[in-house]
């Protein structure tokens, strides 16, 4: 309690974590993500042998996960969110968005404004691990398509690289005249702040809570990522990456935060159930709950010790639901 | 030509609770009515102008949800939060509260209500707790607001209720919601669920009875716009995966009936399974529609194509406005819509609640 008092008296000032978060954690991550979709993108355009670009398309989704979350921003424009992540996908979507283009060896993915009109479904990591993992009846095909679909996925990183700096300055600048989209320093840090909890939130109700599903019908098809076999790896890369922007975020030293996220990285690497297959018996799945219910601990511990003594909690307009 | 005499005159102004002289002039004249929630916590409802300035604010006992502005007199009704047991008739001139309404034994109110064409009779989407049936309640505004009655909705969680301009008919939105108030906000019905839009003239009788399609019946139809035309756009609410869910916005016609729109993948997704407002915009404008949960605008013409979406955080209230339509979002913000864009115009320090109302 006294803690809580104390924290509320400080100036608005001594919250200095936008600029941590942007060079530390943004900037740094989409770097990441544009280097490894383009080094995906070049080893597609010079094979078509699926299983040799494993590597690469792993290394994109790694970088995938280190920005996922990050909900504002150049991300916003063009549904470009859409097209790279399409999942959770309960009516197979991407499959379906697929199957269109390959069995009418549709000609319109030749070129890349082609590409951009093809449904959000067909772009992205969830097209391309199809197109890898899965067997290809028309593998030439599916070969051109892996090259389209890699290449406006780098295409679309290096856009959102060139135009972070300005959307960096904005947030930087909150405030000053002239400023429409950040009118305070303090809705900078919500924006983050709902990313941070949105991410987690995400985590637990999708990433977990989908293959989980109902204890008399679990979902284990419905893992996220299950045929490259990511699906738990996603979880400790989303963990660690809501952890390190939770870090940027508070200006002071988050102990019981730590904590929790140690204990729940800690289940994590101890499941050994890459693809949640688990979920189908009792003890299996009891150990993916105890997961779920730790990651809800990081997110109300997160509240009480960043959230609440910055002043910042999620929106008035979402959370009523009428 | 009537002629008023001096007698008949006074005998209307005594009867009234307010001069029938005062207009929105009177209260500064706003554009729109909005409730909010401040800085210190303390819930309000306000004028704003089309420039996005405040015009007045009204001390609110609790959050507030929609309110319905007299067409003529600067008289506007407040509504609790759903479920809410009452209803605040205030004199936006002087910021005094003139009556207030409450819901009668075994009712609630849903949080929107309209005026008739000729304004003297004010009704209300309520729920009939006892057999969940939806009802309008009646209430007249010459005799101090008393209650005269109610008339069936037609369905189950009536929401949002709008009348066509210039016309003796109201649209009703029935959300298919069952809930009660003893079970706060629980959904009691969501395997059975039968949303649909209501017209009915001004006595109750039902006139078009348009269903939402049996394959989504799930998606719970709860807040609408009416144009003089006719044409009522309504926001819709899916209650199944959000990861799957149909067009959240669908146009009904009097000749063509109620038709759901055509949403990209991508547009569809960023909405998270709700959209939380709808406006039919002035100005040759088109279609607004909003998403506070996935803090979307977006932007429609008249048939329903998606033109634009953009994000902002935390947006809700959108109504039309003379240069195309305003809309208000959680952190204060103002927005100008014209021009087949969202621009922020201003910035408050208060929480918009979900609703925009234009006035007149």
């Amino acid at each position: 309690m006294l803690r809580a008092l104390l924290l509320c008296l400080l100036p608005a000032t001594a919250f200095a974590g936008v600029d941590e978060v942007i060079d530390q954690h943004i900037l740094p991550g989409y770097d990441r993500f544009a280097a490894e979709t383009n080094a995906l993108a070049d080893a597609a355009a010079s094979t078509c042998d699926m299983a040799a670009l494993a590597p690469a398309y792993g290394a994109a989704f790694d970088a995938w996960m280190g920005i996922s979350h990050i909900q504002f921003g150049p991300i916003e424009e063009d549904g470009r969110v859409v097209a790279i992540a399409f999942w959770p996908d309960p009516k197979n979507r991407v499959g379906k968005a697929l199957s269109r283009l390959i069995a009418d060896a549709d000609p319109i993915i030749d070129t890349a404004e082609g590409f951009a009109e093809v449904s959000a479904a067909a772009h992205g990591l969830f097209a391309l691990e199809r197109l890898l993992f899965d067997p290809q009846d028309n593998p030439d095909y599916a070969c051109a398509l892996t090259r389209a679909a890699a290449r406006a996925l780098a295409d679309s990183a290096d856009e959102m690289v060139a135009e972070w700096p300005a959307f960096a300055d904005q947030m930087r600048t909150a405030g000053a005249p002239g400023n429409m989209r950040f009118l305070s320093n303090q809705e900078v840090l919500g924006a983050i702040y709902t990313s941070l909890m949105t991410g987690l939130e995400f985590t637990k109700d999708q990433r977990l809570g989908r293959p989980l599903g109902t204890f008399d019908r679990p979902r284990p098809t419905m893992a996220e990522a299950r045929r490259s076999g990511r699906s738990l790896r996603n979880v400790v890369l989303s963990l660690e990456a809501t952890r390190d922007l939770a870090f940027a975020l508070s200006a002071q030293p988050a102990p019981d935060t730590a904590l929790a996220y140690d204990q729940a990285l800690e289940m994590a690497n101890a499941l050994e159930d890459p693809t949640f297959e688990g979920v189908a018996d009792v003890s299996g799945r009891f150990r993916v709950e105890v997961l779920q219910h730790q990651v809800q601990t990081v997110v109300s511990v997160i509240s009480d010790e960043i959230g609440l003594p910055m002043g910042l909690s999620a929106g008035f307009n979402a959370l009523d639901g009428d | 030509m009537i002629v008023t005499t001096r007698r008949t005159f006074l005998a209307s102004v005594l009867a009234s609770a307010s001069l029938p002289s005062l207009t929105w002039a009177a209260a500064g004249s706003p554009s729109h009515l909005t409730a909010a929630r401040d800085a210190s916590g303390d819930y309000a409802l306000y004028g704003l102008t089309e420039d996005g300035a405040i015009r007045f604010r009204v001390p609110l006992p609790d959050r507030g949800h929609a309110a319905a502005a007299h067409p003529t007199a600067p008289e506007a009704v407040a509504f609790a939060r759903r479920p809410g047991r009452f209803a605040l008739v205030i004199d936006c001139a002087d910021g005094t509260v003139l009556h207030r309404l409450d819901s009668p034994d075994g009712m609630h109110f849903y949080g929107h209500g309209v005026f008739s064409l000729d304004g003297q009779t004010l009704f209300t989407t309520e729920n009939h707790i006892a057999t969940g049936e939806g009802r309008i309640g009646i209430w007249d505004r010459a005799a101090g607001y008393k209650r005269l009655g109610d008339f069936p909705s037609h369905g189950i969680g009536p929401h949002e209720i709008a009348r066509i301009p210039g016309q003796e008919v109201l649209v009703v939105a029935n959300g298919g919601i069952l809930t009660n108030p003893d079970e706060g906000r629980d959904k009691l019905n969501l395997e059975t669920m039968q949303p649909n839009l209501a017209l009915l003239d001004e006595n109750g009788t039902l006139q078009t009875l348009a269903e939402v399609p049996r394959d989504i019946h799930q998606n719970s139809l709860r807040h609408i716009a009416v144009a003089p035309d006719g044409l009522v756009a309504c926001a819709l609410q899916w209650q199944g995966d959000v990861f799957d869910s149909p067009p959240l916005m669908a146009l009904y016609r009097a000749d063509t009936g109620l038709q759901f729109v055509d949403m990209p993948d991508d547009i569809l997704r960023q909405m998270s399974g709700y959209a939380g407002s709808v406006a039919l915009l002035n100005a040759g404008e088109g279609i607004a529609l909003t998403s506070p949960v996935g803090g979307t605008l977006t932007l429609f013409d008249r048939d329903g194509q998606v033109q634009t979406q953009t994000r902002h955080a935390d947006i809700c209230g959108v109504g039309r406005a003379s240069f195309g339509g305003l809309a208000t979002d959680g952190a204060g913000r103002v927005f100008r819509i014209a021009d087949g864009a969202a621009t922020p115009i201003a910035r408050h320090g208060l929480s918009f609640d979900n609703h925009l109302i234009p006035i007149g």
